[in-house]
């Protein structure tokens, strides 16, 4: 009896490996921009699962991985310092001409993915066509005496690719009290959205848009202004201007 | 010990011959599948779980659960609900429940020949249909929320099979379509063509496919999004090419029940709104109506639900606490006819002058409005449960001499003014004295209350489906139990209307458009509506649309079909809900309305990834095959 004792004692104490996890931690990072590809400055989006994304698949191991994403700023760019070292193919998903495009049938037409390695610090900038470019015109004009902020601005087409020049569906001046403004941080009481039917926004590109605030901006106080315009595909991100500081006294 | 040894292999020798027999607590196949009634256990759970959006289901919290207070209508534009502010994608795992019901019909499907001897052929032919039938509705609830899905049409067995090989990858979209009609021609042409109630047949079937090709036309015409394994399949999205095929089939497949079901319109007479609204309420709980196609029946106390306790009126409250979940917005009541209307097509409250037209009841407002949207709705001033439902928003004491004015400037969202308006924070509350010095209440007995949304918050309440017989003492949580019918001839109609006009405007050769014309006017004509003039009226795909949302509101059935139209990102664009507030004007003693956006402000905006949705993570740690939505 004591011999099975004894023997079972050894049977678990073989069967518990005392070795940790030995694979290396991630701290590999992987950093850059995305820039548009005619005037070379980093797109504008939003923070979060509706700017722009990141897409690593790792093909050290397996030609199928499930993909690893993580987002990038709201300035277009993006730093990952936590990063496993290996062989990636690396793509972008936002308000753009996407990287990766099929035809009909589902064979593959355009990839500007980038297969690469990543090791220590690796930086990488992807140069896409955004749907619009969104410009400011001039500078937010607070107006004390209707307590509302006018902006101008003016969007025009990013791309001349026909199958991304979908009709221009809205523009949105976003306000927040904060600089992370976008359509995922506005407050509407303050933010105006204007609505184009079929393709009567087309006819704005290009022109200037004067945009107003609604209601009554309190004072003592700064806003955030940011405006957003988007075409008609696909998920339909909003393609952005920077962000503007307007102090109301 | 050596003798102990000795005895223990004795005994497992002994053992072992005897205990190599199935177990006798379980129920074995030759158990289930060589009896009738067998079969109809089997069926009857496969029912059960049957994915349907009926009274208990809600986006938040799947099918067959009890709580309902997240309303599907107060999702889609119908109504607005205290509990549901905003716009909303489902957040629940659908995908693993249903797997298992695929299992379940799949391993019928294999198992039934086998015992087919106990039976007549006809029988067995019937429920392979049924269990094809099970399998088809089954995939039609993944296919319409996540797009292509893994297609398993066989029993999966482990270890038998390797985690490899049991780690089925996402079929296109139009692939599972075209499984979905396989085996729904399959049941329609095997089945027979009555079953019991609650139980598919093949005009059943037939049904079901005209919902479902008409689902996969709107896809290949009206979606962007694509999405494509690395085979070529396109898991997200049909080609467009295929659109008039698939509307075709549905509108064949519809056509197939002409002559099985009708119009329900015992209670029908012309000219008479009072009968014709009676009728419409009816509809819904004769157990007799021949437009019931498909139901599910509900039994206190095996199988129940609450749909009376968390919608019924605020006046009628149940024990629970709970009320008027659902209640319609203006822009949904505003589709119907009969009402007065600005040139817009939106409610006219102001006269030439831009004063508000006063009235001596409420329910004047709807003197003449179409039966279908008394049956359907609860408009203030309107007879429940032979109550007066009470709905007003305040009492006015500002000067009526020369009108009132408008309370707000058009299109704010801002509160209501403090000054000149009485109105009550909840049910408790103080009579204001008039000037004639009797008493008042500042709101309706079912509201509307300026800090309490157990009332009528957009001014309306929902009455259809609402058990106009059931005692108050019985408006309880779990106590209900009206039968949900999932489906009904008038679908039926419609899916064929909207299926003829897209063959119409898709150009093909027929009879179509003539078709969806006898159809709407057949829907119109039952629910008391004004009827199309002529055939060069119908010019428009949302005249369709807006009969269909019409005549199928509050069924959960909206969401899917804005979702399929690729439209509800642009309904929902930072949309806040119309609402009608009646007031009570003290210095002239009677009232008038107020059409605004919703006081409180609820925002709606669809996330445009919601078309299709997320497959649960926890999917895809189980097979690293699926392949993820976009934007997830």
């Amino acid at each position: 009896m004591k011999n099975i004792s004894l023997f079972i004692l050894i049977l678990m104490a073989s069967a518990c490996t005392k070795k940790f996890d030995d694979y290396p931690e991630p701290k590999e990072t992987l950093a850059g921009n995305v820039k548009t590809a005619a005037a070379k400055v980093n797109l504008q989006s939003e923070a979060g699962d509706r700017g722009i994304r990141l897409v690593l698949e790792e093909l050290s191991w397996s030609k199928t991985p499930t993909p690893y994403y993580f987002f990038a700023m709201q300035d277009g760019s993006f730093r990952n310092t936590k990063i496993f070292k290996g062989n990636y193919r690396i793509s972008v998903e936002g308000p753009f001409v996407p990287l990766l495009q099929y035809d009909g049938s589902g064979q593959i037409t355009v990839d500007n993915r980038k297969t690469m390695d990543i090791a220590g610090t690796t930086n990488v900038d992807f140069e896409v066509e955004p749907f619009l470019n969104v410009e400011w015109i001039g500078e937010p004009a607070y107006n004390s005496a209707n307590q509302a902020i006018s902006v101008q601005v003016r969007f025009t087409r990013g791309t001349a690719n026909p199958l991304f020049q979908q009709n221009v569906t809205d523009v949105f001046l976003f306000v927040s009290p904060n600089t992370y403004v976008g359509n995922n941080n506005y407050d509407n009481k303050y933010s105006v959205q204007v609505n184009y039917s079929g393709t009567t926004g087309n006819d704005q590109l290009g022109q200037t848009v004067t945009l107003t605030t609604k209601d009554k901006l309190p004072a003592s106080r700064a806003y955030y202004l940011r405006v957003g315009a988007r075409v008609d595909y696909g998920l339909k991100y909003y393609n952005y201007t920077t962000v503007k500081t307007l102090n109301i006294p | 010990m050596k003798l102990k040894i000795f005895l223990l292999s004795i005994v497992c020798f002994v053992g072992c011959t005897d205990l190599d027999i199935p177990p006798m607590n379980v129920i074995q196949d030759k158990d289930v599948f060589t009896t009738e009634g067998g079969i109809r256990i089997y069926m009857a759970r496969c029912y059960s779980e049957l994915p349907l959006e009926d009274f208990r289901y809600s986006p938040t919290r799947g099918t067959n659960h009890f709580w309902i207070i997240n309303p599907q209508p107060a999702n889609t534009g119908e109504a607005l609900s205290r509990d549901l502010n905003g716009s909303t994608t489902e957040g629940f795992n659908f995908w693993e429940r249903a797997y298992p019901l695929l299992r379940e019909a799949n391993y019928f499907l294999q198992t039934l020949p086998t015992y087919a001897g106990n039976f007549q052929q006809a029988d067995v032919n019937h429920w392979m249909g049924e269990a094809r039938f099970i399998r088809a509705v089954t995939y039609m609830a993944l296919v319409k929320r996540y797009g292509g899905v893994p297609i398993v049409n066989t029993v999966l067995n482990y270890p038998e099979q390797s985690i490899e090989e049991l780690r089925v990858p996402r079929a296109s979209e139009a692939a599972v379509y075209d499984s979905i009609a396989a085996d729904l021609d399959f049941a329609y042409n095997n089945m027979k063509p009555t079953s019991e109630s609650g139980r598919a047949n093949k005009y059943v079937a037939a049904a079901f496919k005209s919902r479902a090709m008409l689902y996969a036309g709107s896809i290949a015409k009206y979606n962007q999004i694509q999405l494509f394994d690395g085979n070529q399949n396109r898991l997200c999205g049909i080609p467009a090419t295929r659109a008039n095929e698939y509307f075709k089939a549905a509108y064949d497949a519809a056509v197939l029940l002409e002559g099985q079901y009708s119009l329900y319109r015992k209670n029908w007479t012309a000219g008479d709104k009072a009968a014709q609204m009676q009728n419409y309420i009816n509809l819904f709980f004769d157990a007799t109506s021949g437009e019931n196609i498909l139901i599910k029946g509900y039994k206190y106390p095996e199988t129940v639900h609450g749909y009376d306790a968390y919608n019924v009126p605020r006046q009628l409250m149940g024990g629970n606490g709970y009320s008027s979940e659902v209640n319609p917005t203006l822009n949904l009541v505003e589709l119907f006819d009969g009402i007065p209307k600005n040139a817009d097509g939106t409610i006219q409250t102001l006269d030439a002058t831009g004063k508000y037209i006063l009235y001596t009841n409420t329910l004047d407002l709807f003197a003449n409005a179409e039966p279908r949207l008394r049956a359907s709705v609860i408009v203030p001033g309107d007879v429940f449960k032979n109550e007066s439902i009470e709905i007003y928003r305040g009492i006015y004491t500002g000067a009526v001499a020369g009108g009132i004015d408008r309370l707000l400037p058009e299109g704010s969202t801002a509160p209501y003014p403090a000054a000149n308006i009485v109105s009550s924070a909840n049910a408790q509350q103080t009579p204001f004295t008039l000037p004639d010095g009797s008493k008042k209440n500042p709101a309706g007995r079912s509201g509307v209350f300026t800090a309490d949304g157990t009332a009528a918050v957009s001014g309306f309440s929902v009455r259809k489906y609402l058990d106009p017989a059931r005692p108050t003492a019985e408006v309880l949580e779990n106590r209900s139990d009206q039968t949900w019918i999932e489906m009904r001839y008038a679908e039926v109609l419609l899916n064929r209307a909207e299926a003829a006009y897209e063959l119409y405007a898709g150009g093909q050769a027929g009879n179509y458009l003539q078709d969806a014309f006898n159809i709407i006017n057949q829907i119109r004509d039952r629910a008391g509506a004004v009827l199309l003039g002529s055939i060069a009226e119908l010019n428009n795909i949302n005249i369709v649309r807006n009969e269909r949302r019409k005549e199928l509101a509050f069924e959960n059935k909206v969401w899917w079909d804005l979702k399929r139209w690729r439209i509800l990102d642009k309904e929902q664009n930072g949309t806040v809900y119309r609402t009608l507030m009646p007031f009570y004007a003290a210095g002239a003693g009677k009232y008038f309305f107020d059409a605004r956006f919703d006081e409180r402000n609820s925002r709606y905006t669809f996330d445009t990834r919601w078309y299709y949705q997320e497959i649960p993570g926890s999917e895809i740690s189980k097979s690293q095959n699926l392949i993820q939505n976009p934007g997830y």
